[in-house]
């Protein structure tokens, strides 16, 4: 039954958007980056998410050294096997849209509530809510609302952007992460390429 | 007592002749001494002062003397005491064209960080150039001084001799005239370098930035436009004018690739292939077959390298990594590439496989720039596999991979022994390692250096640090890595220009970028490190790198190297960043502020021998 419903909305978004007039996309495409998150929440291993960032990684996030303003960036890392499996789930799910989606991974970080980590982005390099070269930044409310209650949120905040938040839960149920599955009404094909 | 009193009474009229010279209206500068609006000498270049009537001879003529093939240059000040028009002429006449004079206006910015101005963008101007002071464009309320930025170039087939022309200023109903005697030695600047200086860029959305009129005319089309392309080749031109190259990395740190860097693509997997190379070739086309520069003064040829699009997630999609699904998507479309290549002729340029991206920036679970994590170099043996996969063994396309490396360059040298060909070294960690530069280049690699520019509130000369050392070293190149981006307000409120060297000339009605006088000093050091390494055979290398080091701030050869400190024997993931900047404090502390005067004496050093071979 559940694999029916997959089907029925990965046919849904294939087939449904062929070509939108100008008025019709923010809806269309707000409607196909509810179903890759929908989905989304259900296909990502929120375990798994939970083993990307390395203890010496999350240890040196917010240390500080006046000799070494490179500190935490220079001793970020990620377990490899981890990350790739997630991010290629990350990948296929932005293939449920009809249109150049990206979907991201967020991890909210233990012990500094009010503050969230971007953990894996992708190629279109889209997000509604990531400072470009930051480590880690403020949560929006939008997302403390998805971490606290589950539910998905469509955030349009900024003018032609789409974002949609999930929760990603663990094998105990607990929401451990979200992914912003997210597009811009008009791509712009410079933009952070650099 | 006697000796004395006339070494006094000779310092005396020497400083009233130094007082004269610097109250005339029209006055002369050697390259390293900047003049401010108001005529003073700007304060990091002071210490040179004593250079500022270097360039005058007895009867109180600009003296200049140059090689052929390359050229001389200095610094005109019209100084007037009160708001008025004046004209400004320079001339060295030469019926056969040889010897040419290009004039630019220098700009004023004013650096918000000391409140001050700062000469550096070079507006060209016609040698016959009229305006008012103070200068109305540059709102400078009480400006008295406008600087020229003067290059006098001569041509590698200029007769021998002297050649006369002049500086002549009109303003306020007098006309002044300074004359130029310019002598042209016999020697020729070699045309090629001894160290490659890059110039490098990311992406070219700055570019619509800076050239917002052009832009704005045509949103939509513009960054497909000839336009675009003609504004890129220039971007290549000017900077090969002077004696450098540069690169535009086309990719960001996900994998997203920039239209003009790369062909168009379709399909997955096995049916992964290229449909257009229409945008890659306008772009590349005439960099890549030498005729973007069929114009310049130096003898045109293509780029000698060039960033490739490829990433991890170009052209193969991550989403299969690890599997027979990348490999043939990899492997296809190089190959593609590669014939490409070959059947366009283009097989004098290193076609660059270089990973730019930083797992902090949260596109790939790996480094490619800077492995710190000794763990990483796998994906490089991986892409070293796929390569030559992809590559006709005998292929005459010069594919070459490249790898920017800093904490485990040391590891790297040896794990990627074979498969790195190209080095591109932080410059502080390779200052521990001083066998390193012979070691690499003796098995055929090329190595460069990387930091980034001096900005304007440095003295004029830092900028000559970088060519110096690469030489010094025994590299083969230095890389500014970012050179493009003098910040929001480059005109009123300079952020110092440590990641420009290079301005839009757009405020101008130029369509082109512009110089500045950092990237001419660097022009200019660059022609007397060819000059000295020419000489290698007539004296040992190590003897003129020595003697060039004593010229520049009276250093050994020994103070441009750090000694391997005992962290060098860690992992380099187990290093601390404080500990680098500890163990570098020997080199910061032996070069730290080379004086204006600097590249003046290496200058001189170079000139002198030229004297002796003659």
């Amino acid at each position: 039954m559940k694999t029916v419903s997959l089907m029925g909305i990965f046919m849904f978004a294939i087939l449904g958007i062929a070509k939108l007039s100008p008025e019709e996309a923010p809806s269309r495409m707000q409607k196909e980056l509810d179903i890759a998150a929908r989905v989304g929440s259900a296909m990502v291993d929120g375990d798994l998410c939970q083993k990307i960032v390395t203890q010496r990684a999350r240890e040196l996030m917010f240390a500080r050294d006046p000799g070494d303003r490179f500190l935490a960036g220079d001793n970020y890392d990620v377990d490899d096997v981890a990350f790739n499996t997630v991010k290629k789930t990350l990948i296929r799910l932005s293939h449920l849209s009809s249109f150049p989606a990206d979907v991201n991974l967020w991890m909210p970080i233990e012990g500094h509530p009010g503050r969230i980590q971007l953990v894996i982005r992708n190629k279109n390099e889209m997000s509604q809510f990531w400072n470009w070269g930051e480590l880690y930044g403020d949560m929006v409310p939008e997302m403390e609302t998805v971490l606290k209650t589950g539910q998905r949120v469509t955030v349009t905040d900024k003018p032609g952007w789409i974002s949609v938040l999930a929760p990603v839960y663990n094998s105990l149920g607990d929401v451990v992460g979200l992914i912003e599955t997210v597009s811009q009404v008009k791509m712009d094909a410079h933009e952070n390429v650099k | 007592m006697r000796r004395l009193q006339t070494r006094f009474v000779l310092l005396f009229l020497i400083a009233i002749y130094s007082q004269v010279l610097l109250a005339r209206d029209l006055q002369a500068l050697p390259e390293f001494l900047r003049s401010d609006p108001f005529g003073a000498i700007v304060a990091p270049d002071r210490s040179g002062a004593d250079l500022a009537s270097s360039l005058y001879g007895a009867k109180h003529q600009v003296v200049l003397t140059g090689c052929r093939g390359g050229y001389v240059s200095f610094h005109l000040v019209v100084k007037l005491p009160s708001p008025s028009t004046y004209t400004l002429d320079v001339t060295i006449p030469d019926p056969t064209n040889k010897v040419q004079i290009d004039l630019f206006r220098e700009w004023f910015h004013f650096t918000d960080s000391d409140k001050r101005y700062y000469p550096d963008a070079l507006i060209p101007v016609h040698a016959t150039y009229i305006s008012r002071l103070p200068e109305p464009d540059n709102r400078i309320t009480k400006q008295t001084a406008q600087a020229f930025w003067v290059d006098v170039y001569v041509a590698s087939d200029t007769r021998l001799g002297i050649f006369s022309g002049t500086a002549k200023l009109k303003a306020n109903s007098k006309i002044t005239t300074l004359p130029i005697q310019l002598t042209v030695l016999a020697c020729v600047i070699p045309g090629e370098d001894v160290v490659t200086i890059d110039h490098n860029s990311y992406g070219s959305s700055w570019l619509a930035q800076q050239f917002a009129g052009s832009y704005r005319r045509d949103p939509d089309q513009w960054f497909e436009s000839n336009q675009f392309f003609e504004l890129i080749h220039a971007y290549h031109r000017v900077f090969y004018e002077h004696r450098g190259i540069f690169h535009q990395l086309g990719y960001g740190h996900s994998g997203k690739v920039g239209p003009e860097f790369a062909p168009v693509l379709e399909g997955s997997g096995r049916a992964k292939h290229i449909t257009s190379w229409s945008l890659y070739d306008r772009h590349y086309g005439p960099l890549l077959d030498g005729t973007a520069f069929s114009a310049s003064r130096r003898v045109p040829r293509p780029i000698p390298f060039v960033y490739l699009p490829i990433n991890p997630e170009w052209p193969a999609s991550y989403e299969f990594w690890g599997e027979r699904g990348y490999e043939a998507e990899f492997v296809n479309v190089v190959s593609e590439m590669e014939r490409h290549f070959r059947e366009k002729g283009w097989t004098h340029t290193n076609f660059e496989v270089f990973f730019n991206h930083k797992k902090r920036y949260k596109g790939f679970p790996w480094d490619g720039d800077e492995v710190r994590f000794p763990k990483d170099l796998k994906y490089f043996l991986e892409y070293d596999r796929l390569l030559k996969k992809a590559l006709p063994p005998n292929t005459p396309v010069h594919f070459v991979f490249r790898a920017d490396v800093s904490w485990d360059m040391e590891e790297q040298f040896k794990v990627l022994n074979g498969i790195v060909r190209l080095w591109c070294c932080g410059g502080g960690i390779l200052s521990f390692y001083r066998h390193a530069p012979k070691m690499l280049c003796d098995r055929g690699d090329v190595v460069w250096y990387y930091g980034g520019p001096p900005g304007v509130t440095d003295s004029s000369s830092a900028i000559t640090e970088f060519p110096l050392r690469a030489w010094l070293w025994g590299v083969n190149g230095y890389v500014h890595w970012l050179t493009v981006s003098p910040g929001e307000d480059p005109w009123f409120h300079f952020d110092g220009g440590q990641t420009a060297l290079i301005y839009s000339g757009e405020r101008f009605g130029v369509s082109e970028p512009i110089p500045s006088i950092r990237l001419k000093i660097q022009r200019n050091c660059l022609q007397d490190l060819a000059l000295l390494d020419s000489l290698k055979r007539r004296k040992s290398l190590d003897s003129l790198r020595a003697r060039a080091a004593r010229s520049y701030n009276n250093s050994t050869l020994d103070d441009w190297w750090n000694s391997r400190p005992a962290l060098a024997d860690l992992p380099s993931d187990q290093w601390l960043g404080s500990a680098i900047d500890d163990a570098t404090k020997h080199t910061h502390q032996a070069l730290e502020h080379p004086g204006a005067s600097a590249w003046y004496n290496v200058h001189q050093y170079a000139m002198s021998l030229q004297a002796e071979a003659k």
